[in-house]
């Protein structure tokens, strides 16, 4: 019995850790290309969240369309953040740029707030539960987890097969490089900045079809944190590594937090956190290149 | 013996602008709240320049010290109160565990994390802050997510009347204190070893390690001395002045934002700027909560993106420049 609710909480893990991973590519990849790291990140996936509201409450369409509207609101708000600031700070030390991507976020939050306004809010998209004995999985989980697994694959082609994925690639391996064979650096920091936080706010828009309740302006806070635990399973700068580092976490997080329970006089919910934040202090100690990693 | 005092000179500014806070508050009716708040952030923006300033490492998770700070307080108030010969004994073995607390914290996060750099170190202090937090709420110590109230246990062991004084007057005089203290040490260090060894680290911390620089003994010290006092100010501000102690308030991460803030706006590894950023910081808090109650943080996101951007030396960055050469430089730095 213990074992058949075990394996059901793992697959709910494991739907959940690719959705989790997907809303991790963007951090990773922000910070493996511009050396970044998006405090700010949770912001980003509350926006997409709250996109998904409005397409199914105001628009009456399901969450799933409104994936590449997100993508693109994600990529302009890139490109406008990158231009006014992140770009006079790449070359500042990381204090500012820190600083910089938490106030961002604060300032989406407050603007949030004002628009919506700061109570919680959720949706219900009925499309059906698919019974698999030892768990049940709403359809909108299962489309958000194809959702997640097809980006991650998008992401992996336009890296691998375009002229422009190949030129952010160089830039990683050696910015100097890049720009004396021709490549204009800039415009490919501003692209993968703009690409980050597009993905970003898409994830949010699968995270709302995952769990469509508890949305609001201050939701992102414990997605920020999860991601820096994700990315450095991942390896902090590859985008694939925190899709991978998202799945492990997903199975880490629902399966501990059934062993937790087994514990009298605990709070399961707080020690899985505890648990997730001893993982990232390992990792960046023993392996700071990720679970998958190169040495 | 003139050029050991005239090392000490920018402490007259620092001084002189305590003693206005403080003349301030004493005086004039219904302005203590808002000076000893004032302290607090010069206080806290102090205590944290000495290790962010000086070593250039930016560590997220401060408000941990603050927050065990503010648990060692709660802890000697919680079992000491029936210990009547104490008397006020038990603050200041309140003050003393706090400051205990926040140096073992800090010689254990210090171990660990200080091995890395940058954006790594950034991100192992807020797992440090974070973990810290689930640790206390989910093994439920120290009362878990439901905090420790001991309003109940002050009032008992000092009296209703004593222990109001306490909370509300003495629990921000000795913010300015640790204040000045916090001022004191920074300037020791800056004009001392460790500061040369600091600054030697902070522009390269491999080159200052070849130059023969033990470059980790400076950076512990720096770390511990900085979390004490911030563990001191939690204890203080936090746990006496309040009476209560939650894990979520008291590891909440804009804490640290905040210091951040002052330390930046100000201007970091200088001793004016902590003083100058935490006034500004402090003030415009305050006149925006009166004027926009519950836009404060619309105003201020932006407000510290175009500081980054345009001023990231911060006020006394600036100012030191300007008055390169004249005769206030002795007193600015």
């Amino acid at each position: 019995m213990i074992g058949a609710q075990f394996a059901g909480n793992l697959t709910q893990g494991l739907v959940l850790g690719g959705i989790y991973g997907m809303a991790t590519m963007g951090l990773s990849l922000i910070f493996g290309v511009l050396r970044v790291v998006n405090v700010g990140h949770g912001a980003f996936v509350m926006v997409g969240a709250f996109i998904a509201l409005w397409f199914f409450t105001a628009l009456g369409l399901a969450p799933i369309i409104a994936i590449p509207a997100a993508f693109a609101v994600g990529m302009a708000l890139g490109f406008i953040f990158y231009y006014s600031a992140i770009r006079r700070l790449i070359a500042a030390p990381e204090l500012s740029t820190l600083l910089a991507t938490f106030a961002i976020g604060v300032l989406l939050e407050e603007v949030v707030k004002i628009i919506f306004g700061s109570e919680f809010r959720g949706y219900n998209w009925a499309v059906g539960k698919l019974d698999l004995s030892i768990t049940v999985l709403p359809y909108s989980k299962i489309y958000a987890f194809i959702g997640s697994v097809a980006i991650a694959f998008l992401l992996y082609l336009w890296f691998r097969k375009t002229r422009a994925g190949t030129a952010v690639r160089s830039v990683v391996e050696d910015s100097e490089g890049a720009k004396v064979c021709g490549i204009n650096v800039g415009w490919m920091y501003a692209l993968s900045f703009a690409i980050g936080i597009g993905l970003t706010v898409a994830s949010g828009v699968l995270l709302a079809m995952f769990i469509p309740v508890g949305i609001n302006p201050y939701m992102g806070g414990g997605y920020t944190l999860k991601a820096f635990v994700i990315a450095v399973l991942g390896g902090l700068t590859s985008p694939y590594g925190a899709f991978f580092g998202g799945l492990i976490f997903g199975l880490i997080e629902n399966g501990s937090y059934t062993l937790f329970a087994m514990i009298p006089g605990v709070e399961p919910f707080a020690l899985t956190r505890f648990l997730s934040f001893i993982i990232l202090l390992l990792i960046l100690l023993i392996k700071p290149t990720g679970l998958l990693g190169a040495k | 013996m003139r050029a050991k005092i005239v090392k000490y000179y920018p402490l007259i500014p620092v001084y002189a602008a305590y003693l206005i806070l403080f003349l301030i508050g004493k005086n004039v009716p219904g302005m203590w709240q808002l000076m000893a708040m004032l302290a607090f952030y010069c206080a806290i923006g102090q205590a944290f320049n000495i290790f962010l300033g000086m070593t250039g490492y930016v560590d997220f998770g401060y408000v941990a010290f603050m927050g065990v700070g503010t648990y060692g307080m709660a802890l000697s108030i919680v079992h000491l109160y029936q210990v009547e010969w104490l008397g006020v004994g038990i603050i200041v073995i309140g003050l003393i565990l706090a400051v205990v607390m926040a140096s073992l914290l800090s010689i254990a996060v210090g171990a660990v994390a200080l091995r890395l750099r940058g954006a790594y170190f950034a991100i192992a202090t807020i797992g440090v802050n974070e973990g810290f937090r689930y640790f206390i709420e989910g093994a439920k110590i120290w009362g878990g997510s439901e905090g420790i109230i001991f309003s109940g246990q002050l009032t008992q062991a000092f009296g209703r009347e004593t222990a109001s004084v306490l909370s509300t007057l003495w629990a921000d005089i000795i913010i300015f204190f640790i204040a000045g203290i916090a001022a004191f040490i920074t300037i020791y260090y800056m004009r001392g070893k460790i500061g040369y060894a600091l600054t030697a680290l902070r522009e390269d911390e491999d080159a200052a390690k070849v130059m023969g620089i033990n470059v980790t003994k400076y950076k512990i010290i720096a770390f511990i001395t900085s979390a004490s006092l911030a563990g001191s100010i939690g204890a203080m501000a936090w746990a006496l002045k309040l009476t209560y102690v939650f894990p979520s308030e008291v590891f909440e991460i804009h804490y640290t934002i905040e210091c951040i803030i002052i330390v930046l706006l100000g201007g970091a590894g200088t001793l004016l700027g902590p003083v100058v950023g935490g006034l500004i910081y402090g003030l415009s808090k305050y006149w925006l909560t009166v004027v926009l109650p519950g836009f404060q943080l619309l105003i201020f996101a932006p407000i510290i993106i175009i500081i980054i951007v345009a001023f990231p030396e911060g006020v006394i960055g600036v100012l030191k420049r300007r008055v390169r050469g004249s005769v206030l430089e002795k007193f600015i730095i």
